[in-house]
């Protein structure tokens, strides 16, 4: 009975951790296509309304999931701070705290990072260029990573619980 | 978040009203020996200073408090205040020194980050009035730049590498156009008039306390306040920030901000009919015809004009015209001969003698 106990909770445990690995893809695949909303509607923000940029992140913040919304929303209050930081460094803030939440590769932070580099200082038009470059690329990334998750999703759900059976085996 | 604003946007207009209590200039001096009620972080021209120059003056200027006009920063040359007629700079180690050549000097970065605050990180939101050379910051106060002028098709498009900056300190003084305000009203009539000033011998406060009045009523001679459209082509006589004006000019007041003169004229005699139109600096053919136009419409013109003297207003091509024509009632001459806002002479302008 106690065998029976353990074996399943190890089984579990590991099951456990696999679906959590598989799930990382998912809230990526999700945070690349929430990205690109939000950068649509700062687009909206800097082209119809001229809201300057700490307001703008703000209601961008507010207004999309959480997660992905981390990222405006620490941009917003840094900037809120009005402690002389740059919009540059504020967005690298943001990238930060997003980071944390989400798993990001090196390139994918590179590409949020160079956006932030012309954020806020230039004309209306440049802004725009920007961040129609940036969410091109993101839909690119968007793409890749959900052939990732395809890919490996399910590899990794199925992975956790058979090592678990493994190793119930070899403990038998 | 919103709670975050709120509260800021009460900071902000509990600043401007203490700093628009600023009595008469002559009073000032009074003020700094009681115990002066004004902090400097309280202002909010200290507040769009960057941090690092923030950090540098806010224990040595408190003296000067309430009387600073200009501050001016430039590339690699020292930051500057003046007041009155007296400059002043801040050493490194934080004190107030009136030798130029000791002052901290400012760097590119120092600027950057002050156009970057100033703009709150968005260019692309002031584009116009970067344009124009020019923003109006809370308190109604006015930031000018210079740098590189970037130029689309002959036009201005920005500027860009700015390397000098200067903060126009706006002041309120209420009740200053006291003295002036029998001379301009008669009963209940209003007098066209033109008020002839050399630069920052107060002309913008001193119209502003006019439209302050006329619009209010003056309870004194039993004036009741009547429609004024100000035309504020340079957001300084309200300095409109986002909306809201940040001076006090009256409950009858309409403003047109950063509205071309000629046009703002017409705009408002169309849409808002007032009894009294009040705007800055005319001097362009085109503002000279709608003065005339005004006049058709049976509206009241308060203006005012660069120039040092009488004199020098009836040789101007444009404005000549309307003296000779006898258009102003009342023409108005400052100076700064005993501190600002002197009031030098009043002519008649219908038999253009002295009054």
């Amino acid at each position: 009975m106690l065998k029976m106990f353990g074996a399943f909770c190890i089984i579990g445990g590991c099951g456990y951790i696999g679906f959590k690995i598989a799930h990382i893809y998912s809230k990526r695949v999700e945070l690349f296509r929430f990205l690109q909303n939000g950068f649509s509607l700062l687009e909206t923000e800097i082209n119809y309304s001229s809201t300057p940029l700490p307001l703008a992140l703000e209601r961008v913040g507010m207004k999309i999931n959480k997660d992905c919304g981390s990222l405006f929303a620490k941009a917003a209050t840094m900037l809120h701070r009005k402690n002389g930081i740059t919009a540059s460094e504020a967005w690298n803030e943001g990238i930060i705290t997003l980071s944390n939440k989400v798993p990001l590769t090196k390139e994918e932070k590179e590409l949020l990072n160079v956006f932030g580099h012309g954020l806020g200082c230039s004309d209306k038009e440049e802004q725009l260029k920007n961040i129609a470059l940036t969410k091109k690329q993101l839909y690119m990334v968007e793409k890749s990573v959900e052939e990732e998750q395809k890919k490996n999703q399910k590899m990794w759900q199925y992975l956790g619980i058979c090592t678990g059976a493994v190793i119930v085996l070899i403990l038998l | 978040m919103a709670k975050v604003f709120i509260n800021k946007d009460a900071d902000i207009k509990e600043s401007i009203n203490k700093e628009n209590v600023t009595t008469h200039p002559t009073e000032i001096k009074k003020s700094i020996i009681s115990v002066s009620p004004l902090k400097i972080y309280s202002l909010s021209w200290f507040q769009a200073l960057s941090p690092n120059i923030q950090e540098l003056v806010i224990d040595c200027l408190q003296s000067f408090i309430g009387e600073f006009e200009e501050i001016r920063l430039r590339i690699n040359q020292p930051i500057i205040f003046r007041t009155g007629l007296k400059e002043m700079t801040v050493t490194s180690q934080k004190q107030l020194t009136f030798n130029l050549e000791k002052g901290y000097l400012i760097n590119k970065e120092e600027i950057d980050r002050t156009v970057q605050l100033l703009s709150q990180n968005s260019l692309y939101a002031w584009e116009d009035e970067f344009k124009n050379g020019y923003i109006t910051i809370p308190g109604g106060h006015r930031v000018g730049f210079v740098g590189k002028c970037v130029l689309d098709k002959g036009n201005i498009k920005t500027i860009k590498d700015i390397s000098g900056i200067n903060y126009r300190i706006g002041r309120q003084v209420l009740g200053c156009a006291d003295k002036i305000i029998p001379h301009i009203i008669n009963n209940d009539q209003i007098y066209h008039t033109l008020i002839i000033s050399p630069p920052q011998c107060g002309k913008t406060t001193l119209l502003r306390d006019i439209v302050r009045q006329i619009s209010d009523g003056i309870s004194k001679i039993g004036f009741q306040g009547v429609n004024v459209g100000l035309v504020d082509e340079r957001s300084e006589i309200a300095g409109v920030y986002q909306g809201k004006p940040q001076f006090q000019i009256g409950l009858r007041t309409d403003i047109l901000d950063a509205c071309p003169k000629s046009q703002g004229m017409m705009m408002l005699i169309r849409s808002m009919s007032p009894r009294v139109i009040a705007t800055d600096e005319i001097g362009k053919k085109e503002d000279i015809d709608s003065i005339y136009n005004a006049l058709q419409a049976g509206v009241t013109v308060i203006t005012t004009v660069h120039g040092g003297n009488y004199e020098e207003i009836k040789g101007r091509p444009n404005l000549k015209e309307l003296i000779n024509w006898r258009f102003f009632d009342r023409i108005i001459v400052l100076s700064r001969r005993k501190g600002v806002g002197t009031l030098e002479t009043v002519i008649d302008g219908k038999t253009l003698e002295g009054i």
